[in-house]
């Protein structure tokens, strides 16, 4: 494989990095060459974030660049839509539907758009599969919202030609959250895989 | 995954492990056997420092947080020239801090390997301006190395330490966000016994005073040395192994990527299909070495240099091209913007444009489609966090001053004071430059106390300035407003950590990576300098910061209010370690009047609006339960209901 590419969109302090930091090292121990591109200091106070994940044969910068990933994996809906550009024709996005709203919007200065306007933007302008669903629900019935970032990595390893192993990405979660909180983050990881399976119809 | 900190130790030479760009600087560093690290932290280079404090006390290396960049130059500097190996880091901006004494001494030389890592942000991601460190390499004449990826980032930072020894001159390695902030495998190599052991090396200082003494007659030397030692490294590049020539031999095109670039072009290369290219791959974009250019443009009819920034290889080529005789088109500027970051999508298009071919997407049109999608999307800047102090100290600054004052403020998280709804920010510019600007405000608009002739019509003026940036320049600013005698209210939001950079200690944290410092209160420092009135409040308690505000406006002169309460951010992340809970605050639905005061004037955003209920709603998720809100609400809406954990 040449190059694989993931953006992962949300906002800071979502822990975003964390996921892009297991992707990267799931790919490394699968023995591609790996790039992660992420964002430090200002831009991760509760602004937008984006984090990118290369990997392949044939990887250099660590930047994915506009139409070129294979896939998006967004912590919440509106910062999905904000990076829709870097979405390949006929990419995918995983995304958790649980709005995080903006002060801007709760101070009347902006609108939320509702979840049917940001989908059929995916789906009808940029021709791109949706994967939605409320991650952080699910993470709750696993016993934390902040295992919100696995429940999410699951579903991911169920996309179409996914090129890690579900189970291979489950390894490197497994050491790498603290040593208390494995059984929830496996359990989570169960459950975005269930997910992902219904509504792919796996 | 392991631990970083246990990582960048790893005796496992071989072992190939994904790093960030700036941890696998700090890996470079113990392999090249580095004694003394300082430097003050700056995106994107603090993670190169956070992760010298860690292993600093395994690997034997002396290392500290400097009070600002010159402090740590100097610092490194010294170990240098005691011969020892030594390093300071800082972001392109802290260069400037630290120019003073770096172009002075550049002529000195240094015994020991001497590395400035300088960390440029390209488009702005956390910073105040857009500079190139290339140009005050060239300014200083010491060479540069720019690595392209994380790998090269750690065996650049060996060769740097061997090519500052071997010419006794300074060595900057340059790095971009994308290279410091960039993860990528790397390769690790061996560590010297030393640092494996943990030993800690000590130097010794040779006095010379022809050489370390910068009289005139002195100086006067050292600048035909500087001269000639760079002419000598320009030669020594020519078999650097981090510049060389790849691609078709036989092709009539060239492009020249120096850096980070090399990846964008290649990248590029391969996305257009392109192979009958020549690639002058540059690791040193300062001196560009004349032997390599020789060889690269043999059989060229035309070259594109692909650099972000400025054009500082552009230049050297076109110069030396010229003195050749050189009448090829040689593109650089013209087909590259001058402004922000390099990506693939810059690169590939000024290519196509270079070789008359159409870019792999139409770009145009995707843009058109996205123009479509903006609209839509609510912004999202940054904010201050839930919790965070610095948000009550606004709000009371505000409040006391009734929104009539002007704000000169500073580096730091609490810049984000500039957002609606506080907008008690009015000038942000350098590091401890509030103080400064505040002071130049008060003798513009009211006059010095100790002028006869004053305007009777006062304009306040109030100040703010973190911990670590009231160390780290505010304190010389400091003494100059108490003793021309403005008449300012510097309000220090002492959060007791550096936190933008990621919790780093300063003097007023007193903790330092190998234990207990020594703490200096702020308070007893403008005491000592004599301020005017100085006083000492817990922003969680809004209502007395608030009066004391007051109070200190009052004042004629110099007032001093050390608004102290511990980083939310940082506490919080100590509260989940320990697995320590803390209340989650909600809105009683039957208190709530929907006024919106919460959100417009106080602004956690943990609150929101219910459109349904037309009410306030905590959302328990970001809830860090400080109980600011339960302060601000004037129908006593808010209340504690849970105990949270998040
Ligand atoms: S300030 Fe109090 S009453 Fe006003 S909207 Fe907020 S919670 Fe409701
Ligand atoms: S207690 Fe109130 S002000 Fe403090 S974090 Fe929670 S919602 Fe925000």
């Amino acid at each position: 494989m040449r190059e694989y590419n993931i953006v992962i969109t949300g906002v800071g302090g979502q822990g975003v990095l964390t996921a892009a930091n297991i992707l990267g090292w799931a790919a490394l121990r699968a023995g591609y060459k790996v790039r992660l591109g992420e964002v430090h200091g200002m831009s991760q106070r509760f602004g937008s974030v984006i984090s990118y994940v290369r990997f392949g044969e044939d990887v250099y910068g660590s930047m994915v660049p506009e139409g070129k990933a294979d896939v998006m994996l967004s912590f919440e809906p509106v910062e999905a839509l904000r990076y829709v550009n870097y979405l390949k024709e006929g990419g995918m996005v995983v995304v958790n539907t649980k709005p995080i709203v903006p002060v801007q919007v709760s101070m009347g200065m902006a609108k939320y758009p509702s979840l049917d306007e940001i989908r059929k933007v995916f789906e009808e302008d940029f021709k791109a599969k949706w994967i939605g669903f409320n991650a952080e629900e699910l993470a709750e019935k696993a016993g934390h919202v902040v295992t919100t970032n696995t429940v999410l990595i699951g579903a991911l390893t169920q996309i179409p030609e996914f090129p890690l192993d579900a189970e291979h990405v489950r390894e490197v979660i497994k050491i790498s959250v603290p040593p208390k909180a494995v059984e929830m983050n496996m359990k989570a990881f169960d459950l975005g895989i269930k997910a992902a399976k219904e509504i792919l119809g796996l | 995954m392991a631990k970083v900190s246990d990582i960048v130790l790893w005796d496992k030479p071989g072992e190939r492990v994904l790093l960030l760009g700036n941890q696998a600087i700090a890996r470079g560093a113990l392999e090249a056997n580095i004694a003394v690290y300082a430097a003050y932290p700056g995106t994107p280079s603090s993670e190169l420092t956070d992760t010298m404090a860690v292993v600093s006390k395994k690997a034997g290396v002396y290392m500290e947080y400097s009070t600002n960049e010159k402090v740590a130059f100097e610092t490194a500097l010294a170990a240098a020239w005691s011969g020892l190996r030594a390093m300071t880091a800082m972001k392109h901006v802290g260069l400037n801090v630290a120019a003073d004494t770096f172009m002075s001494a550049v002529g000195m030389g240094v015994e020991g390997g001497f590395v400035i890592m300088v960390a440029d942000d390209p488009s702005m991601w956390s910073s105040q301006n857009e500079q190139d460190t290339r140009i005050y390499a060239k300014f200083a004449n010491v060479p540069v190395l720019e690595p392209s990826d994380p790998h090269e980032a750690k065996e650049m930072t060996k060769y740097a330490f061997e090519l500052s020894e071997k010419f006794k001159h300074f060595v900057i390695l340059r790095t971009t966000t994308r290279t410091s902030h960039a993860r990528g495998d790397v390769v690790l190599g061996e560590l010297p016994e030393e640092i494996k052991q943990g030993k800690r090396k000590f130097g010794k200082f040779k006095k010379d005073p022809n050489r370390f003494v910068d009289v005139p007659a002195n100086a006067r030397k050292f600048h035909p040395i500087i001269l000639e030692k760079i002419e000598k490294i320009r030669e020594e590049l020519n078999n650097c192994p981090f510049n060389w020539i790849e691609g078709s031999e036989n092709a009539k095109v060239g492009i020249i990527a120096p850096g980070l670039s090399y990846a964008y072009v290649k990248e590029a290369l391969a996305w257009l299909g392109v192979d009958d290219v020549k690639i002058l791959k540059l690791g040193t974009p300062f001196p560009v070495p004349y032997g390599l250019l020789e060889k690269f443009f043999e059989g060229l009819e035309k070259v594109l240099i692909v650099e972000e920034l400025e054009p500082v290889v552009e230049e050297q080529v076109k110069t030396w091209a010229y003195d050749k005789g050189l009448t090829i088109p040689i593109h650089g500027k013209d087909l590259v913007p001058r402004v922000y970051e390099m990506t693939t999508r810059r690169a590939v298009t000024a290519i196509a444009k270079f070789l008359g071919l159409e870019t792999p997407i139409n770009f145009e049109e995707l843009d058109a489609k996205y123009e479509k999608v903006k609209p839509l999307l609510p912004p999202r800047p940054p904010s201050l966090c839930p919790a965070c102090p610095h948000r009550n100290s606004f709000y009371a600054i505000k409040k006391a001053t009734r929104a009539r004052a002007i704000y000169p403020s500073d580096i730091g998280c609490y810049t984000l004071g500039l957002l609606p709804p506080l907008q008690t920010v009015d000038t942000t510019v350098a590091m401890g430059a509030s103080i400064g600007i505040a002071h130049g405000l008060s003798i513009a608009q009211n006059g010095s106390l100790s002028e006869e002739q004053r305007n009777p019509e006062k304009q306040v003026i109030v100040a703010t300035i973190g911990d670590s940036t009231f160390y780290h320049t505010g304190l010389p600013a400091l003494a100059n407003a108490i003793y021309n005698r403005s008449n300012v209210l510097i309000v220090v939001l002492d959060n007791l950590v550096t936190a933008m950079t990621g919790d780093q200690p300063n003097p007023s944290t007193g903790q330092t990576p190998h234990g207990m410092g020594k703490r200096i209160p702020i308070e007893d420092v403008a005491k000592a300098m004599g301020a005017d009135f100085v006083a000492v409040v817990d922003p969680y308690d809004i209502k007395t910061t608030y009066e004391t505000i007051k109070k200190a406006l009052e004042v004629e002169g110099v007032s001093v209010v050390v608004s102290r309460q511990v980083c939310a951010l940082y506490k919080v992340g100590q509260m989940r370690r320990r697995g320590e809970k803390w209340p989650i605050y909600q809105v009683n639905e039957e208190k709530c009047t929907g006024c919106r005061v919460c959100i417009n004037a106080y602004g956690c955003p943990a609150i929101y609006w219910d459109e349904e209920k037309r009410q306030a709603r905590v959302e328990p998720t970001m809830c860090w339960g400080c109980g600011g809100c339960a302060q601000v609400c004037p129908f006593g809406a808010f209340e504690p209901v849970e105990e949270g954990s998040q």
